[in-house]
């Protein structure tokens, strides 16, 4: 008779859909996944050990490289870490400064995402489109801070310049252009069927096992929780402006892209908001020369666009920190993966790594 | 046997292989480079241009890195399979071109009649579907002779994809050989002739399953799921490189071309103009006298376009120069172009251009939509087109016994 | 703000336009139209090295050291600052008392671009203002084939990278 066998497959560390250096171990029957196990590591840099050796200032640089596709995500929370710990009050036009490239930077993590997400099933072409836009938020970086993706844009106390001259104007043409450019990736993508085949039922994530995974972001608002650092522990002047949080149903892939999708309008709302009330004044709160925050410790978490930032700051009142510790939201949701990956074909591990939207840099650290 | 017999025997079809075999990969080559252009272009991108004009020297460029690219065989492959899928895949995909006729007259070189094809068999689509079912072995022992998962993964789907898709194609051809009432290519344009009408009128579900049925078959989006890079690397060619790599991709590409006469035969009157038998249009006969300038002149006024990133309007003023250019030509009877009855060129232009847009939708399909999942594949191919195609083979059988009966009546 | 929240669904059609949709594919269609649509936009990619990007006046490149633009002079004053906040101790500084007592200045100065992270550090602190001596310049063209070549001393950083031919 015939005798079949279970096939272990090694998807990574180089493969092009694990989004990095991922490793994933695939235990297959045929096609059919019988088990997961990512293995992760590959891209350990041990920031948390080299920050303790660093003075404060030194550790931003640090954070860009963390979550690399969010890298203002990174640079907002470990500020608002420090600032936190000092008890330093950062000025009204620095906050919103800080909300818009936040914001900013959430649509272009989200437009990387969309574009690999949609280029591991096929879609090529959206790849393209979305990192042309991308682009334009990369040249609007490149003028507040001079960087393109590590961008070391904020100090702590607030921002280091002021906006270029002009460059408020620039976001907002960016502002009118890019619902278009939105609707052209929904055109090629909402509705198509095979997308819908694709992705509707793909990777379920009840909600009581995303909560209790500990999962956040738009992996979390997919299964229908409503959570958002942004609503609920307001930072950098979140609390003044009108915005929704986007929930999905069911849980599953299309839900996460629905919600990512969602996001991006909602984020295009904050800006405008912030751009139309864009306080004056100071940048940059008053700051000592060297930071030497006084003992004791700090947790701050951020909304990044992966989900929820946190930064653990044990300060012994020297000049630099005697621990510091990231939560990273990729390495917490890339636990749910085996999970949603059960019983299912290979080609929907793809679809479900693109929708839980995982960085390497982050889940490594 | 005398000279006569010789050459009419041997040294024409010889030749006239020779050309088929030597063309097809310069012209899979420069496709590749209009696949490559298409897609950047639909992309926000400009597509090679660093070897030659607008990158037109890039396929030879690509094909000499093939030729000198060190081979490598793996270590653990079974090495007699291994260097012979390649070959069992490309042989099929060029033998099917045997059969495919590019123009219906004949033309005369040193007072021989040479046909536009190969040969004109009576059972040429069986022959088709025959051939066509024999490339899957080349595919199926070179991912089984790599010795690698991801490979082997991708020729199981490989072949698992073209069997059922068989069973579709075979379906949506019947209703055509039904109507024709052969199964060689000359007599179906010629019955499209004498009928008037392209098939595809009648047999626009046919057509619809076949179209579907030659995407699946021949591996393109939405259907490349054996090659799915995102999931399988490259599938069944992961461990391929040089010449062997570019076997592979030469019976791919064949196939698509292959695939693309087939239809503009079958269902779009191969080299027929277009309502081929009414009298008054009989200048679209030399229409490519005016349809070539326009689609070259187009052509060059979209690269630029792309170039200066001013887009549609060089493109449309491009095809506008190239359309009054020919239609000049055509009027001004420039060296006796226009009432020079060039039978063999008109029908090649009218085939060729079908067969191009058809090579189009391929492309503008890869530029556009998603992959599909292996599941969902089968279930497309078993539960939608087979029931379909079978039902179009009803249905036709029906009309024609039907019309038949009222026919024999009146 | 009251916190607010937004359910997503998918698109819905009902009645005729669903089976519409069903059997003429519409939304393909609409997918083909988008691609067929973007091909007469402009291309956005630059041909690099013919063409180049502009950069943005903040942009940081390679640092480099300045002289004054009116008289010429040195602007360092070798405080050894951004010896001191460079996070990856890429810059190294020799200095001297100057012959008449007053200040120092520089011996040498290095950066090793193979440690430098780009990260504009070392120019907030700068003394000199409004003019730093340490700038972030427009070069970002570093490729070469010996190490060496990547720390840069105080010829190349005042008086900029020379543009190579990359030929072995």
């Amino acid at each position: 008779m015939f005798r079949t066998e279970e096939m272990d497959i090694n998807m990574g560390p180089q493969h092009p859909s694990t989004h990095g250096v991922l490793r994933l171990v695939l235990n297959l029957d045929g096609e059919e996944i019988v088990d997961v196990r990512p293995v992760i590591g590959y891209l350990h840099r041990g920031v948390e050990k080299l920050s303790e050796h660093r003075t404060y200032a030194m550790i931003e640089p640090l954070t860009d490289r963390l979550d690399y596709v969010a890298a203002i995500s990174e640079n907002l929370g470990y500020c608002g870490a420090v600032e936190k710990l000092m008890g330093l009050q950062v000025p009204p036009r620095a906050q919103s400064i800080r909300v818009i490239l936040a914001e900013l930077q959430r649509i272009a993590s989200h437009l990387l995402w969309l574009g690999t997400h949609a280029l591991d099933l096929g879609a090529m072409t959206v790849f393209f489109y979305t990192f042309r836009e991308r682009e334009l938020i990369l040249d609007l970086f490149e003028q507040f801070c001079g960087a393109r993706l590590t961008y070391n844009a904020m100090r702590i106390g607030g921002l280091l310049e002021d906006v270029p001259p002009g460059w408020t104007d620039r976001v907002r043409h960016f502002l009118s252009i890019f619902p278009s450019r939105q609707k052209e990736y929904e055109d090629l993508l909402t509705v198509n069927r095979i997308w819908l085949g694709r992705t509707q039922g793909v990777g379920v994530l009840s909600r009581e096992d995303a909560v209790a995974l500990g999962t956040s972001g738009p992996t979390l608002r997919g299964s229908g929780v409503d959570y958002d650092v942004r609503k609920s522990q307001p930072y950098s002047s979140y609390d003044q402006f009108d915005f929704d949080v986007p929930l999905g149903t069911k849980g599953d892939t299309y839900d996460r892209y629905l919600v990512r999708m969602e996001e991006m309008r909602q984020s295009c709302r904050i800006i405008q908001q912030a751009l139309d009330r864009l306080p004056e004044g100071e940048v940059r709160a008053k700051v000592p020369k060297y930071i030497k925050p006084p003992a004791g410790e700090v947790y701050h978490v951020v909304e990044s666009p992966r989900g929820e930032q946190g930064f653990y700051i044990v300060s012994k009142g020297s000049e630099m920190p005697y621990r510091m510790r990231f939560r990273s939201p990729s390495f917490v949701n890339l636990q749910a993966l085996p999970m949603m990956c059960k019983g299912r074909l290979i080609a929907d591990v793809v679809a479900i790594i693109g929708s839980i939207d995982i960085v390497l840099g982050d889940v490594d650290r | 046997m005398g000279q006569d017999t010789l050459i009419r025997n041997v040294l024409i079809p010889t030749a006239q292989i020779l050309a088929v075999v030597l063309i097809l990969p310069l012209l899979i080559a420069y496709l590749q480079l209009v696949e490559r252009k298409v897609l950047g272009f639909m992309q926000a991108r400009l597509a090679p241009r660093r070897v030659g004009w607008h990158g037109l020297l890039q396929p030879i460029a690509d094909a000499v890195k093939l030729l000198i690219k060190e081979d490598v065989i793996p270590e653990k492959s079974d090495r007699f399979l291994f260097t012979l899928a390649p070959i069992a895949t490309v042989i099929p995909a060029l033998a099917a071109l045997a059969v495919i006729p590019f123009a219906g007259a004949p033309f005369t070189v040193f007072g021989y009649e040479v046909k536009p094809f190969i040969t004109d068999v009576n059972v040429a689509l069986l022959y088709l579907l025959a051939i066509s079912s024999l490339g899957i072995y080349g595919i199926i022992l070179g991912g089984w002779a790599s010795n690698s998962k991801y490979s082997l993964l991708g020729a199981l789907r490989s072949s698992a994809q073209m069997i059922s898709y068989e069973v579709p194609l075979g379906f949506a051809i019947i209703g055509v050989m039904m109507l024709a009432g052969s199964a060689s290519m000359v007599d179906i344009v010629e019955a499209q002739r004498k009928a008037g009408v392209w098939y595809v009128v009648p047999q626009l579900v046919g057509f619809f399953c076949y179209f579907i049925a030659a995407i699946a078959e021949t591996n393109r989006v939405p259907f490349d799921l054996p090659e799915a890079e995102a999931e399988l690397v490259a599938g069944f060619h992961t461990e391929y490189s040089g010449m062997k790599f570019a076997f592979f991709f030469l019976a791919e590409y064949t196939n698509m071309i292959v695939v693309s006469c087939i239809a503009t035969i079958l269902f779009f009157g191969g080299w027929l103009r277009p309502l081929p038998n009414v009298e008054s249009l009989w200048w679209l006969q030399n229409g490519w006298l005016i349809l070539l300038p326009l689609t070259l002149g187009g052509f060059a006024g979209w690269l630029f376009g792309q170039r200066t990133g001013r887009g549609l309007p060089p493109m449309i003023a491009g095809g506008g120069i190239g359309a009054a250019a020919g239609a000049i030509l055509a009027m001004s009877d420039l060296g006796g172009l226009a009432s020079l009855s060039l039978p063999a060129v008109s029908g090649a232009f009218w085939f060729f251009f079908k067969v191009s847009l058809f090579l189009f939708m391929y492309i503008w399909f890869r530029g556009t939509y998603p992959r599909y999942r292996y599941d969902q594949l089968m279930a497309l191919g078993w539960k939608w087109l087979i029931p379909l195609s079978v039902a179009n083979v009803i249905v036709t059988g029906l009309a024609i016994v039907v019309k038949g009966a009222v026919q024999g009546r009146g | 703000m009251g916190a607010t929240t937004r359910t997503v669904e998918a698109p819905r059609t009902t009645g005729a336009r669903e089976i519409l949709k069903t059997f003429l594919l519409l939304e393909l269609w609409v997918g083909l139209w988008v691609t067929l649509k973007n091909q007469f936009r402009p291309h956005i990619t630059v041909e690099y090295p013919k063409e180049r990007v502009e950069l943005s006046p903040r942009f940081r490149g390679i640092p480099r050291l300045r002289f004054h633009p009116e008289s010429g002079e040195e602007l360092c004053i070798a405080c050894h600052l951004c010896e001191t906040v460079c996070p990856d101790d890429c810059i190294h500084i020799v200095s001297e008392k100057k012959p008449d007592g007053k200040g120092k200045r520089l011996v040498s100065f290095e950066i090793n671009l193979e440690r430098c992270c780009f990260c504009g550090l070392c120019v907030d602190p700068c003394p000199t203002k409004p003019l730093t001596a340490i700038y972030m310049s427009h070069d970002y063209e570093m490729a070469d084939f010996k190490r060496d070549a990547f720390v840069a001393p105080l010829k190349v950083l005042l008086n900029g990278v020379d543009p190579k031919d990359y030929k072995e």
